[in-house]
C-alpha cells in the first residue's frame, strides 16, 4: 500500500467554508420564521441560498484541491470542545464532491420543488425543512472529526424524519417517518460505539489523528470498522437495515429525490470512503462491506422487479445502486464507488423528479399499471428519464456505464470473483426492471381510465390511495394557480443531460476524475487481474442487452402493448410471493424485534406497573393510614382529657425533680 | 440562703398554700364540665404561681419575681378574654356549654 495519501487539510482561515455551511441554515431559519409572510417566496429564498452555497462551493474548488505535499484540502478550526478535542471544517476533494452534489443537485431539486409544492399551503415549512436538511448534510461531509460527523449524521436523520412525515395527516407517512428514524438511530449508535473505541485507543476523534495509524485501534480495529459500517448500512439502506427506504417514499417526491436518492442515503458511501485507511488496514472488514454491498445490490434489484408503485421501484433501485457504491468502496475501489455516487446523483434525481412530473400530471397516481402512454403527455419526463434509464442500466456512453464498470471491474481487480459476478448479474436485472418501468409507464396507451381490477390491482387500499390523498390533503391555497411549467421541466432536463454527460469526466486512463482524487485514497499495488476490463465491459453490455431485451419482449412489443391490461393483470397475479412480500424481511423484523418489544411493553404496562410500581405506592399509603389510625386515637376531642394529660405530664416532671432532689 | 426573717411567716407556709390552691385549680379543670368554672380554676392556678413568685421574690430579695407576677397577671387577663370569647361563641351556636359535648375536633 502506498502512503501517498494526504488526509489532513491545510489549517487556515477559509471564510468560504462558513458561507457554504451556514447559508442553508440561515435560509432554513428565515423560511421557518417568516413562512406566513413569505408564502411561495419561501421557495425562491430557499432555492437561492442553496444556489449561492453551490457557487461558494465552486469558488472553493482551489482551496479544496490545494496540496502542500503532505496535506490536502482546507481545514478551518471552529472551536475546542474539550481539551484535545477540536472541532473544525474540512474541505478536501472527497468532501468537495459531496458538497457540489448536495448543493448543485440540491439547487435543481429546490427549484423543482417550487413548482411541485406550488399549491401546498405548507410550502414555507417544506423549504425550511429542505434547507435544514442541506445544512445538516453539509455538517456531515464538512466535519473534520467523527463527533462532528455524527452530529451531522443525526441531523440528517432528523431532517429525513421531518420530510418523510411532511404530510403528517397521512398515517402511513407518520409510520414511515418513525420507522426511518428508529432504523437510523440504530446506525447512529453504531457510530457512537466506534467513537468510544477511538477515544479509548487513540484519544482523539479527528480524522487526521485516527487515520495516521489505523493499527493503534488494534485489537479493536475490525470492530471499529464494523460499528462504523452499522452506521453506514442504516443510513444507506444496506441489508439488513434497508426496510425504511421504500417506506420513506411517503414523503413528497422532491424529498425522495434529494434525500432518499441523491444525497443522504449515500452518506454511508462517504463514511466508508472517508475511512479508507481503516478499511485498508482490516481486510475482514473489507470483505464484510463488499459482501453486504453486493448482496444489497442484488436484493434491491430483485425486489425492484416485483413492485408496481413507481416511487417504490425507484427506491429499490436506489438501494441496489447504493449497494454497488458500498461494494466499490468496500473492496477498496474507493474512487470507483465515489464515481458511482457522482453519476447516480444525477440519474436517480432525474428519475425521481421525472416520475414526480408524471405523478403531478396524473393527480397523485403512483401505480404504473394505471399509467401508460405518458410519452406524449409528459415529453420532458420521457426524454430525460430515457437518458436516466439508459444511464442506470449502464448503456454505453451514458454516465452510469463508466461508473458502474469501474465498480464491477474494481471487484475483479481486487480479486473478488464472486462480487464481480454478482455485480454483472445485478446489472442485467437492473436493466430489466428499469426498462420495465420505462415501457409500462411511457409506452402504449393510457390505462388510468380503466378499472383498477382490470389491470390486476387487487387491494382496495392500493386502488384508492390516490383518492384518499385527495380527500385528506390540506386545503389548497385559495388562489389555485398552476406553477410555470419550466420550474419543473428545466431541472429535470438539466439532470437528464448530466445523466448522459457526467461520465465523461471519468473516462478510463488519465481522466480529470483520477487526477482529482489522485491523493485522496491510498493506492494499492494490485496484481494484474484475471479478467480484463474489456471483457468485464463486454459482459456488462451483454447483460444489459439481455435485461432490456426481456423487458422489451414482455412489455413493449406491439403485441404486448395491445394486450397490456390483460398482461399486467396476469403478471400481478403470478408474481412470486417471496418478492411481493419483500423476502419476508419486514415480517422477520416484526417477529424478532417489534413483537417482543410490544410484549415487553405489555408486561410493563399490564403487570409490572400495576403490581410493582403501584404496589410500592400503595404500601406507602397503607403504612401512613395505619400510623394515622394509631395517632388519631389520642385525639378524643374531650377538653378535660387533654387537661388530664397535661396534668399527668406536669406531675411526671414534679416527681422526677422531687426524686432527683431526694437523691442528691 | 433565703432571708426568711423578712417574711411575716415561714416560706414553707407560702409554698404549701400555693400548692393547695394549684391542686384545687387542677381539680376544677379536670373534674368540672362548665367552661366558666374551668376558666376560674385556671385563674386559681395562675394565682398559685403568682403567690410563689412573690414569696420567693421577698425571700431572695430579687425583684424579678415581682416583674413576673405582673406579666402573669397580664397574660391571665388576655387568656380570660380569649377563653370567655370562645365560651360566648360556643354558647351562641349550641345553647349548651358542657365541654364534654363540644368534641367536634375528635380525630
Amino acid at each position: 500500500m502506498s502512503l501517498d495519501v494526504h488526509q489532513m487539510g491545510i489549517p487556515g482561515s477559509y471564510p468560504a467554508l462558513f458561507v457554504i455551511w451556514l447559508l442553508p441554515l440561515a435560509g432554513a431559519i428565515a423560511c421557518w420564521a417568516f413562512g406566513p409572510q413569505l408564502k411561495r417566496y419561501a421557495g425562491v429564498l430557499g432555492s437561492a441560498v442553496i444556489g449561492a452555497a453551490f457557487i461558494a462551493a465552486l469558488v472553493s474548488w482551489n482551496i479544496a484541491t490545494q496540496d502542500s505535499g503532505s496535506q490536502l484540502g482546507a481545514e478551518q478550526h471552529l472551536f475546542t470542545w474539550l481539551q484535545g478535542f477540536d472541532f473544525g471544517l474540512l474541505l478536501d476533494p472527497l468532501s468537495l464532491i459531496w458538497v457540489l452534489i448536495i448543493t448543485g443537485v440540491g439547487f435543481l431539486i429546490h427549484l423543482y420543488s417550487v413548482g411541485y409544492m406550488w399549491n401546498d399551503n405548507a410550502i414555507a415549512r417544506f423549504f425550511a425543512y429542505m434547507n435544514f436538511f442541506v445544512f445538516a448534510m453539509l455538517t456531515l461531509v464538512l466535519s473534520d472529526n467523527f463527533v462532528g460527523l455524527l452530529v451531522g449524521w443525526g441531523l440528517v436523520g432528523l431532517a429525513s424524519y421531518f420530510l418523510i412525515g411532511f404530510w403528517f395527516f397521512k398515517p402511513s407517512a407518520v409510520a414511515a417517518a418513525r420507522k426511518a428514524f428508529v432504523l437510523n438511530v440504530v446506525g447512529d449508535v453504531g457510530i457512537m460505539f466506534a467513537i468510544f473505541i477511538m477515544i479509548a485507543k487513540v484519544g482523539s476523534v479527528r480524522f487526521a489523528d485516527v487515520f495516521a495509524n489505523p493499527h493503534a485501534l488494534d485489537p479493536w480495529l475490525f470492530w471499529t470498522c464494523v460499528f462504523l459500517f452499522i452506521g453506514a448500512a442504516a443510513k444507506s439502506a444496506q441489508l439488513p437495515l434497508h426496510t425504511w427506504l421504500p417506506d420513506a417514499m411517503e414523503g413528497p417526491t422532491p424529498v425522495s429525490a434529494l434525500i432518499h436518492a441523491a444525497t443522504m442515503v449515500t452518506a454511508g458511501v462517504y463514511l466508508v470512503a472517508r475511512c479508507a485507511p481503516l478499511w485498508l488496514a482490516s481486510h475482514e472488514a473489507q470483505i464484510l462491506v463488499g459482501t453486504v454491498g453486493a448482496l444489497t445490490a442484488l436484493a434491491g434489484a430483485l425486489l425492484g422487479i416485483a413492485q408496481w408503485d413507481i416511487k417504490r421501484i425507484l427506491a429499490y433501485s436506489t438501494m441496489s445502486q447504493i449497494g454497488y457504491m458500498i461494494m466499490g468502496v468496500g473492496v477498496g475501489a474507493f474512487s470507483a464507488g465515489v464515481a458511482h455516487f457522482f453519476t447516480h446523483a444525477f440519474f436517480k434525481a432525474c428519475l425521481f423528479l421525472g416520475s414526480g412530473i408524471i405523478i403531478h400530471e396524473l393527480s397523485d397516481e403512483q401505480d404504473i399499471r394505471l399509467m401508460g402512454g405518458m410519452r406524449k403527455r409528459t415529453p420532458v419526463a420521457f426524454w430525460s428519464m430515457l437518458s436516466a434509464v439508459l444511464a442506470i442500466s449502464g448503456a454505453p456512453f451514458f454516465s452510469g456505464y463508466f461508473s458502474k464498470d469501474q465498480v464491477i471491474y474494481g471487484d475483479i481487480e481486487h480479486g473478488d470473483l464472486w462480487l464481480w459476478a454478482i455485480g454483472l448479474l445485478t446489472a442485467g436485472i437492473t436493466a430489466y426492471y428499469m426498462f420495465r418501468l420505462f415501457f409500462v409507464t411511457f409506452m402504449g396507451t393510457y390505462r388510468g381510465d380503466l378499472k383498477p381490477a382490470d389491470v390486476g390491482i387487487e387491494t382496495e387500499v392500493a386502488a384508492s390511495t390516490a383518492a384518499i390523498k385527495h380527500e385528506t390533503s390540506e386545503p389548497h391555497a385559495e388562489d389555485h394557480t398552476h406553477a410555470p411549467a419550466w420550474l419543473m421541466a428545466v431541472p429535470v432536463a438539466i439532470l437528464g443531460f448530466f445523466s448522459f454527460a457526467a461520465g465523461y469526466v471519468m473516462l478510463p486512463g488519465n481522466s480529470p476524475w483520477a487526477h482529482f482524487f489522485a491523493h485522496s485514497f491510498p493506492l494499492e499495488r494490485l496484481p494484474a487481474s484475471t479478467i480484463s476490463e474489456g471483457v468485464t465491459t463486454g459482459i456488462a453490455i451483454v447483460m444489459l442487452i439481455i435485461g432490456a431485451g426481456i423487458a422489451y419482449w414482455r412489455y413493449a412489443t406491439p403485441e404486448a402493448l395491445q394486450n397490456a391490461p390483460e398482461r399486467l393483470k396476469r403478471e400481478s397475479e403470478t408474481l412470486p410471493a417471496i418478492l411481493v412480500r419483500l423476502f419476508y424481511w419486514d415480517d422477520v423484523i416484526d417477529w424478532l424485534f417489534v413483537k417482543p418489544s410490544q410484549k415487553l411493553g405489555d408486561f410493563f404496562g399490564q403487570w409490572f406497573d400495576p403490581h410493582f410500581v403501584d404496589g410500592v405506592v400503595r404500601e406507602v399509603v397503607f403504612s401512613n393510614r395505619f400510623l394515622g389510625t394509631v395517632v388519631r386515637s389520642f385525639q378524643t376531642g374531650l377538653l378535660r382529657a387533654y387537661a388530664l394529660i397535661i396534668v399527668f405530664g406536669a406531675a411526671c416532671f414534679a416527681v422526677y425533680y422531687a426524686l432527683e432532689g431526694a437523691m442528691r | 440562703m433565703p432571708h426568711e426573717s423578712l417574711l411575716p411567716v415561714a416560706l414553707i407556709n407560702y409554698i404549701s398554700l400555693s400548692l393547695v390552691i394549684f391542686l384545687i385549680g387542677v381539680a376544677g379543670v379536670v373534674l368540672r364540665r362548665n367552661p366558666l368554672i374551668m376558666l376560674m380554676s385556671i385563674e386559681l392556678m395562675w394565682n398559685a404561681a403568682n403567690l410563689l413568685f412573690l414569696a420567693f421574690a421577698r425571700a431572695w430579695l430579687n425583684n424579678a419575681g415581682h416583674i413576673f407576677a405582673f406579666l402573669v397577671i397580664t397574660v391571665a387577663a388576655a387568656e380570660a378574654a380569649i377563653g370567655l370569647a370562645i365560651v360566648v361563641v360556643v354558647f351562641r351556636s349550641r345553647e349548651n356549654v358542657d365541654v364534654d359535648e363540644v368534641a367536634i375536633l375528635k380525630g
